[in-house]
């Protein structure tokens, strides 16, 4: 709950410190002194700032969070109608790109020193240093316009159509993402192999695969949980990017343009949500490291 | 004994590994046969390059949601789709107004037999006749303060006893049953509107889709959602909108009775822009509208065919445009380009309540001639742009080809004379100046651009990166040393762009420079009580000449648009003002399906 505080009382400060003033930009390019004012009225921007945080603060409780002052929409529908978008673009590669990189780090870690290993962290490093906007471009250009294989971008409003949509925007999430995660899983990996515990293991003829998949992934996935589930909050904006390469009616730009707008009820309404995810999923990296291995207690 | 164990692990691990990288391929492959959905025939794909906020008219305040409100909303009055200069003509009216000598009141008799759209907002959900009630209705929500209208403006001051009703609403004295003098209806065919002075742009902003009519039901049921629920009695309905992703209308059974214009400009028969004359509208059965804001997705997708027209992204220019003539290989894809002016002006503004640039005019001279707008074109405009010398654009009545802006040209010689002659010799004493900016990449480079010119000049220029709201606030505030700014009319009248100098606008109203000259303004006002004429050219004349010798603006270009198009898409012609054109458009669907073909 203080975290929580803090939060609001940041999120608000910042709000009314920095940033344009929303009667003005709500007001139109014609509105003359007046016209602003009865704006600012009807935002309830004349009342005394702690009124307006106070208001914040029911709001949050009721989890009403009114409407966008610049789209004038709903703001719960607005996000859970983007939320949807975003999670079918973030999550299926997420996890893609999860199990992939494990796979991948523990191979190179396994043929450590060997062609294969080379070629993996030749491959990452060069993945790493090409921009996101890079591999968007170039691969709707090339899959998407050039080759035909997947629709440039698009989307559909059924589950079951618009899977083809999301084909080429999972690619792009899943390549950015293996660079830097398989570096990291490899050196997990790469720690956990030259442990007591694996040289006891083949000492006493384990079989390796009973080694790798058995004792070494479990006692890797600590730090490996640690980078993923940290991840796991970020999905439900999903990415802007991607979103707006792609066509995909996410939430990836609801808070850019919120910003971009001075749409304070929806950035109040996101930094909320945000804050509330990453403390959950926090809270949810603790218990896995407990599911994981049980000599971590909780308390 | 332990290598032969670890040979044995190795292969199984790598069983596993080909097992991985082969399901992940089947996968991919299984997905990349599947194909695209398609549309069908008689539908118009257009792209929109934002997202669209809402669908209520009296909120539409910018170019993408007025795209789509504007097809399925109508007002009394709207415009020649082909004729140049722009012409206005009856819409919902029968007819154009009768205006009484002094111009104070505009009688209107409404079309015979329009109906509202059907929706379940009304009785056994049927659309119903439209009656004059509904425009007073409808104005009314764009006088509520409550509604927040950025419209008002469009009558502000304009109809008796509308400002009054509003601050009465506003203060809880007053609803809708109140009546309003300025806005009287006899029966149901007859509008009279009553003016407080004569307001000749009137016709103009009732061609405005904030001004179009909305029936009472439909606000009432939906209340706050009527901005998802549009029913007006347009010639397309909304069928569904997935919010930033597309939108899809289609034809309104109910709307009947126009025609496809029967003349045009002389050019308009050979170019086919008269082959449907007189046949009834709209072409389409359908309209994809896909919301797009990145470039290359849109401008790939054209190319595939996915939409009929789109404007050339700046990165692609040389791909789409070669020797200022549609390129071979768009040629070859079957297109055709469209060259169309924009009736808009970009400046670069200066605080005329700055104690050093408000005061001298020389400096602000100065400043303007030693900016290369030739040069800027060439960098940020690709060609697309040509000089502004005035603050009217091409198009407008009151704009005068001819007329050269002396300070206008770039003459860096006479620039750094005026600058002695200002009392700041090589910019010596001068303070650093701001330029404000907001913080898209091509706003920066030209501020960028603006600091190096300045600098050759002596002047010092530090760049204020802001983002869009902070930028207004600082605008509206008073707050700004010099910015850059574009204006884009609203009706085709010079009145729509000096009033951006007049002095009862400043700042926090359009006026954002803050200028004041008296006689600029006594013949301002004199303008506002002339009909368009010799007299009142004349007088737009004068004021372009303070303005000019003011200096209290850079002119900066007015912009061209360059637009490819199908040949599948007829009767395309880009209007610089409207945008329920759409009713014109029509699909040749054998001659698309053979281009699509080879795309």
């Amino acid at each position: 709950m203080p975290i929580l505080f803090g939060i609001t009382l940041l999120t608000f400060t910042l709000f009314n410190v920095a940033g344009g003033d929303p009667a003005v930009q709500f007001a139109g390019k014609n509105a003359s002194a007046v016209q602003i004012e009865q704006i600012r009225h009807e935002l309830g921007l004349d009342r005394p700032l702690y009124q307006q945080y106070f208001f914040y603060l029911k709001q949050i409780v009721s989890l009403d969070f009114g409407r966008s002052w610049s789209s004038r929409q709903q703001i719960s529908t607005l996000i859970v109608d983007g939320v949807g978008a975003s999670l079918s673009v973030s999550v299926p590669p997420f996890f893609i790109s999860v199990a992939l990189c494990i796979v991948l780090a523990m191979f190179s870690a396994f043929f450590r020193g060997r062609l294969f290993d080379r070629s993996i962290m030749v491959g990452c490093l060069g993945l790493m240093s090409i921009s996101y906007l890079v591999y968007i471009m170039v691969f709707q250009y090339l899959l998407g316009y050039k080759m035909g294989l997947f629709p440039i971008s698009g989307w559909d409003a059924s589950w079951v159509d618009r899977w083809p949509y999301l084909i080429l925007p999972w690619i792009c999430i899943v390549v950015v993402s293996l660079g830097a995660n398989v570096l990291l899983y490899r050196a997990v990996f790469m720690e956990e192999i030259f442990q007591d515990y694996v040289r006891t293991a083949k000492a006493k003829g384990l079989n390796t695969r009973i080694i790798y998949l058995k004792h070494i992934l479990k006692n890797a996935m600590i730090p490996i949980i640690t980078v993923v589930v940290i991840q796991m909050p970020y999905l439900y904006t999903g990415s802007l990017l991607v979103e707006n390469f792609f066509g995909i009616p996410g939430i990836g730009g609801l808070l850019v343009q919120a910003l971009a707008n001075a749409d304070f009820p929806v950035i109040k309404a996101m930094v909320f949500i945000g804050s509330v995810l990453y403390m959950v999923f926090s809270l949810l990296s603790d218990l896995l490291y407990a599911l994981v291995d049980p000599r971590v207690q909780l308390k | 004994m332990k290598t032969m164990k670890t040979t044995i692990g190795r292969g199984s691990l790598r069983r596993s590994l080909f097992f991985c990288v082969g399901f992940i391929t089947l996968t991919l492959v299984a997905v990349a046969c599947t194909k695209e959905k398609s549309e069908e025939e008689n539908t118009l794909n257009l792209v929109i390059s934002s997202n669209v906020k809402g669908l209520d008219p009296i909120d539409v305040s910018d170019v993408y949601s007025s795209r789509v409100t504007s097809q399925i909303f109508e007002g009394l009055l709207s415009y020649h789709y082909l004729k140049r200069p722009l012409e206005i003509i009856p819409q919902l009216a029968a007819s154009m107004p009768t205006v009484s000598a002094d111009g104070l009141v505009h009688t209107f008799k409404l079309k015979k037999g329009v109906k509202f759209q059907d929706d379940p907002c009304f009785p056994e959900g049927k659309g119903r006749e439209i009656t004059s009630n509904d425009f007073v209705y409808s104005w009314r929500r764009l006088a509520d303060p409550r509604n927040r209208s950025e419209g008002f403006w469009v009558f502000d001051g304009h109809i008796k006893g509308l400002n009054e009703w509003r601050t009465a609403v506003g203060e809880g004295k007053a609803d809708y049953s109140t009546p309003i003098e300025g806005l009287q209806t006899p029966d149901s065919e007859t509008l009279i509107i009553k003016l407080t002075h004569p307001y000749f742009q009137l016709h103009y902003v009732l061609a405005m889709v904030v001004t179009a009519v909305v029936p009472k039901e439909a606000v009432e049921k939906y209340d706050k959602e009527i901005l998802n629920h549009p029913v007006g009695t347009g010639p397309f309905r909304l069928e569904s909108w997935v919010r930033n992703n597309k939108i899809v209308l289609v034809k309104n059974p109910s709307w009947t009775g126009q025609t496809y214009p029967t003349e045009g400009e002389p050019d308009d028969r050979a170019q086919g822009l008269l082959e449907d004359a007189g046949k009834p509208l709209p072409f389409a059965d359908k309209v994809v509208m896909t919301e797009l804001v990145e470039d290359q997705p849109r401008w790939l997708n054209f190319l595939k065919g996915n939409f009929d027209y789109a404007g050339i992204p700046k990165d692609n220019f040389d791909q789409a445009i070669s020797g200022g003539a549609l390129s071979e290989e768009l040629k070859q894809k079957g297109m055709r380009l469209h060259v169309a002016q924009y009736p808009d002006l970009t400046y670069v503004a200066f605080n005329m309540e700055d104690p050093v640039l408000g005061k001298n005019k020389t400096l602000r001279k100065a400043l303007s001639m030693a900016t290369n707008t030739q040069i800027s074109i060439e960098k940020f405009y690709n060609n697309r742009a040509i000089p502004a010398h005035s603050p009217v654009p091409p198009g407008i009545d009151g704009y005068d080809k001819d007329f050269v802006n002396p300070y206008q040209k770039y003459d860096l010689v006479k620039a750094k004379e005026l600058m002695k002659e200002a009392g700041f010799p090589e910019g010596k004493g001068l303070p650093e100046f701001t330029f404000e900016t907001t913080n898209s990449a091509t706003a920066r480079q030209v501020a960028e651009y603006f600091k190096q010119e300045m600098a050759a000049l002596g002047v010092q220029i530090r760049i204020g990166v802001n983002t869009w709201p902070e930028f207004t606030t600082k605008v509206k505030e008073k707050r700004a040393q010099i910015w850059g700014i574009a204006w884009n009319a609203d009706y085709p009248d010079s009145q729509n762009f000096y009033q951006l100098l007049y002095g009862k606008n400043v700042s926090p109203g359009p006026n954002g420079s803050n200028y004041v000259n008296k006689e600029f303004d006594e013949l301002y006002e004199k303008a506002l009580r002339l009909p368009m004429g010799q007299e009142r050219t004349a007088i737009y004349k004068k004021m372009r000449a303070i303005v000019v010798e003011e200096a209290p603006w850079i002119f900066g270009v007015h912009r061209l648009g360059y637009v490819p198009s199908f040949h599948w898409l007829k009767n395309f012609k880009p209007h610089p003002i409207i945008n329920d054109d759409v009713k014109y458009y029509r699909v040749d669907t054998k001659e698309k399906a053979k281009l699509k073909a080879k795309l």
